[in-house]
């Protein structure tokens, strides 16, 4: 008896795990049988980081969207960014695609990557978006050969955020931060510590943001178009660690280990300039106590040829997936909303600050505003026209490699190695990453 | 045949037939999956078999390297520090005249059930340029200008060895405290009647009686320090430079940082196996008694 009540145990565990296995197949497949059903396949389902931005701006969209199509739902799961990118590569190197969404969240470094790693797995957006009406070095960072995969969605164009007040008592006006080079920026920033105490800007050498930002204000990037390594015989590369080196000997800027000190640094008022991309509009106003002392300047310039006063910091884009079972409605959801609607771009600068690259609501009266925190100064409209100015570059695919490779060495030059050998050693490690 | 089959052995198969095959499926199949992948290259699902190119490039691999020497510097100089602390610990806390031993093993075992992330959190807060360390020293006048600990190579692994053993000790005291808690109390009457010290009963008793127990924990926190993550990736992100990267965080990078390249990143973990076999190996040679 009891043998027989022991077996029976064990083929009913057995069966019950057999079944748990293959049920889950069968049961996702109803579910979307249901959805597609239901609710006659109007429901898309989009990952996104950073619900207040991000999120935000989905959230307009649908509402915009569903103006002229009322059944559409539109479900945002939202993650950290890390968190997103991981579940992406390894969804996509399994080579499952049920657990995908149908719009996805890209960081534009990882565009170029995505799309090669992952041949076909990303839909064309060539002929439903009018690119024209975008920035183009946005739009340059989404065409590879000669397809166009995705939305152009936030940009990160540079300005000098600066305390006014501070600058003001070290004896500076605002013309005296226009068009100046790197040089005199820390020219001015010597003068500023010296009368206020206080330091002219950040520095931290495990943070790349800085490096990427005097790139591509000279139209140069850590690799070449053909993906190859870009340190040697560079010379926006060789004057890019030459300021940065500068910087960090001058004794002008304040160390910071990470981004909740960075922030911080600006917001209890130890420093005097903010290099960064428009989206830290929000950082900084997050310093109530601060209101009327901001003010935004166009960045230095590299003194190179092709060296502008203008360039960016980061940025995204919405993909769709190749395989969703609501591709083409996920794609004319995007193209009517983010992908050509000057509303959207409106509605996402009045309520979250985000700027946008299309051109088209620039032009709009909400780019005018004057904002009380920033002395009445029409910051929109300074930034969207430093944006037309930012050099396009390609991103290629190994932007991370390339800027890991710099991190190993970069110790090593802010200690004074002969910068040319350290260029040398970088190249080399990143064709080492690489290959 | 009948006869080896009966009754209770065949009770006996059934009932580890099902964990067996679980184990087969989940922990043994991707082992085997994850050999085959580190000898194919490729970037995401573009893959080719390349053979042992994968193991030829480990080897000139500079971030390798500089990861396995971040580790390795971990292991040396951590691990025997950890235990030994672990082992005076617990050798304290088993006094038996020693007041408030339940308080003292509460706040030393602590540490180890706060949640990874969150401790790593609070290092790093305690390290910033304007953290409560840098207060203190400056407040004391022991520096004049705040130190930027998690930004200097040095410092920063001096912070990561910190971090790890205030989380980790309090678990191998554990360990030791149970151990001598079985170590026969007239062992000691005997010795302290032949006049033995303290000190000599420590390290010509304790010591050795608890040698199996020094021998696992030794194998155990070679392992976690081998596999170490959450703390370097929160604290420093693998910097200044790389200077702090682990090989955990190296093969994470390979996979989900960098246009990832899942075969490299199974060639670099097999990395990993192999060099936790081979300590483990020699710590087993070392320390354990044939049995």
């Amino acid at each position: 008896m009891k043998k027989w009540l022991s077996i029976l145990l064990l083929v009913s565990m057995t069966a019950s795990l057999l079944a748990a296995c293959g049920s889950s197949n069968s049961n996702s497949a109803e579910k979307e049988g249901d959805d597609a059903g239901a609710a006659g396949a109007k429901k898309v389902v989009a990952w996104a980081w950073d619900p207040s931005f991000n999120g935000a701006a989905l959230k307009i969209a649908e509402d915009l969207y569903k103006k002229d199509h009322p059944d559409f739902q539109l479900e945002i799961v939202d993650m950290a960014k890390a968190d997103l990118e991981q579940k992406l590569n390894t969804n996509l190197a399994a080579g499952v695609k049920d657990g995908l969404p149908d719009i996805i969240l890209v960081n534009d470094p990882n565009i170029q990557k995505y799309v090669t790693a992952y041949p076909g797995t990303f839909a064309d957006f060539k002929e439903k978006v009018d690119f024209t009406q975008f920035s183009p070095y946005k739009v340059d960072a989404l065409r590879i050969e000669d397809k166009i995969y995705g939305v152009p969605f936030d940009i990160g164009v540079t300005g000098m955020f600066y305390r006014s007040d501070y600058l003001e008592e070290a004896g500076y006006t605002a013309e005296d931060l226009e068009n100046i080079t790197w040089d005199e920026y820390i020219e001015i920033g010597k003068v500023v510590k010296e009368k206020t105490g206080k330091y002219m800007a950040t520095i931290n050498p495990n943070d790349e943001a800085l490096t990427s930002i005097l790139l591509q204000s000279a139209g140069s990037w850590y690799i070449t178009e053909d993906n190859k390594g870009n340190f040697v015989d560079n010379p926006a590369m060789t004057e890019t660690l030459r300021v940065y080196k500068a910087i960090a000997d001058s004794g002008i800027a304040k160390p910071v280990t990470g981004w909740s000190e960075f922030v911080g640094s600006f917001n209890a008022g130890d420093v005097a300039t903010v290099v960064s991309g428009v989206w830290q509009i929000a950082s900084i106003m997050d310093a109530q106590d601060q209101s009327g002392k901001w003010r935004v300047a166009p960045i230095p310039r590299l003194e190179v040829e092709g060296g502008v006063n203008a360039s960016n910091e980061g940025g995204s884009s919405w993909f769709v997936l190749e395989g969703s079972a609501n591709k083409d409605l996920a794609i004319d959801f995007l193209a009517k909303t983010i992908g050509g609607s000057t509303e959207f771009y409106e509605r996402f600068l009045t309520e979250n600050g985000g700027v946008g690259s299309f051109i088209p609501a620039f032009s709009s009266e909400v780019y005018n505003q004057e904002p009380e925190f920033f002395g009445g100064q029409p910051i929109y409209s300074d930034f969207t026209r430093w944006s037309t100015e930012v050099p396009g570059i390609s991103l290629g695919m190994y932007t991370q490699e390339a800027k890991d490779a710099l991190k190993n060495e970069l110790p090593n030059i802010l200690n004074g190695a002969d910068l040319t050998q350290s260029l040398a050693n970088i190249q080399k490690h990143f064709e080492q990453q690489v290959q | 045949m009948g006869s080896k089959w009966n009754k209770s052995s065949l009770m006996g198969w059934q009932f580890v037939l099902l964990p067996s095959a679980l184990i087969l499926l989940f922990s043994f199949y991707p082992m085997v999956q994850s050999l085959l992948l580190s000898f194919q290259s490729g970037k995401g699902t573009v893959y080719q078999y390349v053979g042992l190119a994968n193991y030829v490039r480990l080897f000139s691999d500079p971030m390798f390297k500089q990861a396995v020497l971040n580790t390795v510097l971990y292991l040396v100089v951590q691990v025997p520090i950890m235990l030994m602390l672990g082992l005076v610990i617990a050798y304290f806390l088993n006094m038996p005249k020693l007041r408030f031993k339940g308080f003292y093993r509460t706040a030393i075992f602590l540490p180890c059930v706060t949640s990874l992330v969150s401790y790593a959190v609070l290092f790093k807060s305690i390290f910033a340029v304007d953290g409560v360390l840098n207060r203190m020293l400056m407040s004391i006048h022991l520096i004049q200008e705040p130190v930027a600990w998690l930004m200097d190579p040095v410092w920063a692994r001096v912070v990561i060895i910190a971090a790890i053993t205030w989380r980790w000790t309090g678990y191998n005291m554990i360990f030791y405290l149970s151990a001598m808690q079985n170590i026969d109390p007239s062992v000691y009457e005997a010795a302290s009647i032949d006049g033995a010290s303290k000190t000599r009963q420590f390290f010509s008793i304790t010591v050795p009686m608890l040698k199996p127990i020094i021998l696992f924990t030794a194998i155990i926190s070679t392992n976690g320090t081998l596999q170490l993550f959450d703390e370097v990736v929160n604290i420093t992100n693998g910097g200044p430079g790389n200077s702090t990267m682990t090989i955990s965080q190296y093969i994470y990078n390979l996979s989900f940082v960098y246009t990832p390249n899942f075969g490299y990143a199974a060639t670099v973990s097999y990395a990993i196996v192999v060099m936790v076999a081979v300590l483990a190996l020699l710590q087993l040679k070392v320390g354990g008694e044939k049995q």
